[in-house]
């Protein structure tokens, strides 16, 4: 079944249709998904979210796109949305803290590392430093950094994805490594993680 | 020249900045092998290279997850209570303006029915308690009434 009639089906509600799209699509719509919010379970709830927006909304496809940048459009900004919800959250959850008195037990615990020299490194915290570089890092270059290391992207297809040039994608990517690359200088150097 | 220039620079200054470059082999022929050069000599070159490359590591390791077998009977359930819910609330838009407007006309019926039981009684109070000052004026006129205090 081609692109087209995967999508003639949608539109008309076809069920069979739907599952072959998303047992197509499932891994590459969930790895995008997890290389913005770096949870599994978050990033295959907001999967499905990112199908079933597909779903209802296949009449407005107009098929001038690949299916996959259209998938990949939507995963992205739902993620982003849900990375911008969570920093809210936390923001609020942080004021409450400082109001009840109570400490970030995160921020707590990457004070402590600089002071254990013989400390166990685990992949865990080797990830969580690596995952807070790549959030700090502006929308624009995570998203153009994440399609390109998690899925291994040409420029040209991330260029299509994002709607900017080629020259833009490169100049995104490679200033997004350059500011992963300080941030990691910089805790290489404070000895943290 | 340029290059023995710059490479002499590198021997002297770390070149942390050009490593994920190096990592991802962007650099140029010329550039990567001033690096590699750089490398042999600078053990904190060496050390922050290894440190890059093993957290960059942790994207190869994570990347393309295994996706939960049952996403797709998932995905299908949420589907299902979706059109329901919508079928329901396209049940409640229609019912909704139609129980509110038959409780406004019950309203509107019930308050003229009762406007117009509660109008009558007073009327026809109005109606007796003039009758009865008629009444008395015509038992007892205001003269012998006066006379009778006095």
């Amino acid at each position: 079944m081609d692109e087209a009639q995967l999508i003639k089906g949608i539109q008309q509600g076809d069920r069979k249709s739907f599952q072959t799209l998303v047992e197509t699509y499932q891994l590459m719509v969930v790895n995008t998904c997890l290389g913005i919010v770096h949870n599994k379970a978050d990033a295959e709830d907001l999967a499905q979210d990112v199908f079933l927006e597909i779903f209802r909304t296949a009449e407005n496809f107009r098929g001038d796109a690949k299916i996959s940048t259209w998938l990949y459009r939507i995963a992205t900004n739902r993620s982003l949305n849900f990375v911008r919800n969570n920093k809210r959250k936390r923001f609020f959850q942080s004021i409450e803290e400082t109001f009840t008195g109570g400490r970030n037990r995160t921020s707590e615990i990457s004070e402590n590392r600089g002071d254990q020299p013989d400390r166990n490194i685990t992949d865990e915290q080797r990830s969580d430093l690596l995952h807070r570089a790549i959030d700090r890092l502006p929308e624009k270059h995570r998203i153009a950094f994440t399609l390109n290391k998690y899925e291994e992207l040409p420029y040209q297809q991330i260029a299509e994805i994002m709607e900017i040039s080629l020259a833009s994608v490169e100049s995104l990517i490679h200033r997004a490594k350059k500011n992963l690359q300080e941030q990691l200088l910089d805790c290489y150097k404070k000895k943290c993680v | 020249m340029v290059s023995y220039i710059k490479s002499n620079k590198m021997k002297n200054k770390c070149i942390h900045k050009d490593l994920i470059f190096y990592l991802d082999n962007e650099l140029s022929v010329e550039k990567r092998t001033a690096v590699e050069k750089h490398l042999e000599e600078c053990a904190d070159c060496r050390s922050f290279l290894a440190f890059l490359q093993e957290r960059l590591q942790i994207i190869e390791k994570e990347k393309n997850p295994e996706v939960s077998p049952f996403f797709y009977t998932r995905l299908s359930a949420r589907l299902d209570e979706k059109t329901e819910r919508q079928t329901q609330s396209q049940w409640v838009r229609l019912a909704q303006p139609a129980f509110f407007s038959l409780v406004l006309i019950a309203g509107i019926y019930g308050g003229l029915k009762l406007g117009s039981n509660a109008s009558s009684p007073k009327v026809n109070q109005q109606t007796t308690s003039s009758v009865q000052m008629l009444n008395d004026f015509a038992t007892e006129p205001i003269e012998s009434f006066l006379l009778g205090e006095l």
